[in-house]
């Protein structure tokens, strides 16, 4: 599974349970429709950081990165590549 | 698993408990009666580097590591009987000085930090409205941007250290239609234009901490004075908490270490039917249960704290450590209340202050309520 379709699981599965769509477009506007609040927040956060072994730092907490799938991609594959 | 602690570490702790023993408690009772905030205790524990355990030195701090400062924090809770002093302290700390620290600018830590560390500033936070309080991100306060300012509207309830504050962290919506991420924090200060505050609040307990409303009305805020970036309030918000909830409760862990040593003391001493009241299980079981209580609250804090030492994220620990320290506080305090019968009723006692004062810790920093919504929805519920 890619980044994407992992990160597009949980929020459909674990975090937006009741909106009952099948997938998500990669650049829609997830907070604007309410589809994370803060708890599905910190559940994604802590999902991310155990699946891609990577740290997140507060500071890197803000709506950009957290706006759409795309944007949560991006933040993922910084932070891998920070790793390595 | 290591679980002992280094000399210095312990030394650092065993102080805390004298110094607030020699200089926290004069006056005490008087000055819960007339519900007053204990102004030199504050300089003093300013003086002794309680403000500034955790902040690095360049800013007047003594730069501990974690687990000092919670072993520090359950000296001060084992030593201290002011716990409103103790409460307002920790909440200058870990809502407002360490945020600041962790997502301020140069500018914003050179300008506040020595003050906060030097106890000359006080500091708290402001998030709680009239109409949110565990859903605190349904919050009505917004700040407009407007030039180089933000105009703040809106106001604010039980905001703990409010008629004593010198600045706050004001959390407004700076964008409405983002939910949570549309929530920003601003350090206000208490002489900014429409900045005011109402008089104290008369609360149940912690009647030594100042807690009051804050009235937002047109308040002028430079644009340098936000915190993070446009949005982050819920991530600084959580962060803060995170802390709060680790190390505030060490308070309560210390205190809780305390009256299990009184109580043991006085049942050894209280006679009835012949026998100290201790020799009837009745007693001794209560005071058994009351150890386990302990004991696992200080296992618990330990590992957040230890977690946290290692720059690891801990929602899920610090959850369960806020929800069952603070429980275990309460039930530890209704069987000390409990076992010195009448004389734990009476307010000449210590013992019905300390079930008032740890009613509160199930309500500030989330409710045992909204603990166990974050501990069951990181459990994927």
């Amino acid at each position: 599974m890619t980044i994407s379709e992992n990160i597009e699981k949980v929020l459909l599965t674990e975090i937006a349970v009741g909106l009952e769509k099948k997938s998500l477009d990669p650049d829609e506007d997830l907070l604007e429709q309410s589809i994370i609040d803060s708890l599905g927040l910190m559940k994604l956060i802590d999902f991310m950081e155990k699946t891609f072994g990577i740290k997140i730092l507060d500071e890197q907490i803000v709506p950009e990165n957290f706006q759409s799938l795309n944007s949560m991609v991006k933040l993922v594959e910084q932070q891998m590549q920070n790793n390595s | 698993m290591d679980f002992s602690f280094t000399e210095d570490q312990l030394t650092f702790k065993k102080s805390a408990i004298e110094f607030a023993e020699r200089v926290l408690n004069k006056g005490v009772k008087e000055r819960e009666r007339k519900s007053e905030f204990n102004q030199d205790g504050w300089e003093k524990c300013a003086e002794f580097g309680i403000h500034g355990l955790s902040m690095p030195e360049e800013y007047g701090g003594l730069g501990l590591d974690i687990l000092t400062c919670v072993l520090t924090m359950e000296g001060l809770g084992y030593g201290c009987r002011d716990s409103g002093l103790l409460f307002a302290i920790n909440s200058h700390i870990w809502t407002c000085e360490s945020p600041i620290l962790k997502f301020g600018t140069d500018y914003q830590k050179e300008k506040y930090l020595p003050g906060l560390c030097k106890g000359s500033l006080k500091g708290g936070h402001a998030m709680t409205e009239p109409d949110s309080g565990s859903d605190a991100f349904s919050m009505k306060c917004k700040a407009e941007k407007k030039g180089d300012r933000y105009i703040i509207n809106g106001a604010k309830m039980f905001i703990t250290n409010a008629p004593i504050a010198d600045i706050l962290l004001v959390f407004a919506v700076t964008d409405s239609k983002k939910g949570f991420a549309g929530i920003s924090a601003f350090i206000v200060e208490k002489g900014f234009q429409g900045f005011s505050v109402g008089k104290p609040l008369d609360m149940m307990g912690l009647k030594t901490s100042p807690i009051g409303e804050v009235i937002l009305q047109d308040c002028e805020v430079p644009e340098e004075n936000m915190l993070g970036k446009e949005g982050a309030g819920a991530a600084i918000f959580n962060s803060e908490m995170e802390w709060e909830r680790s190390c505030l409760f060490a308070t309560h862990v210390g205190a809780m270490e305390k009256d299990i040593e009184e109580c043991i003391r006085y049942v050894n001493d209280r006679r009835q039917f012949g026998k100290p009241i201790g020799k009837y299980q009745a007693i001794s079981h209560k005071i058994s249960d009351m150890r386990v209580r302990f004991e696992l609250s200080r296992l618990v804090l330990y590992k957040v704290a230890w977690l946290k030492a290692q720059g690891k994220r801990a929602p899920m620990e610090s959850a369960i450590a806020k929800l069952f320290v603070s429980e275990s506080y309460v039930e530890n305090c209704m069987e000390a209340l409990q076992i010195h019968g009448a004389y734990g009723y009476s307010t000449e006692m210590d013992l019905e202050k300390n079930l008032r004062d740890s009613i509160a810790g199930k309500i500030y920093s989330g409710s045992s309520e909204i603990q166990r919504n974050i501990i069951a929805s990181l459990l994927g519920l």
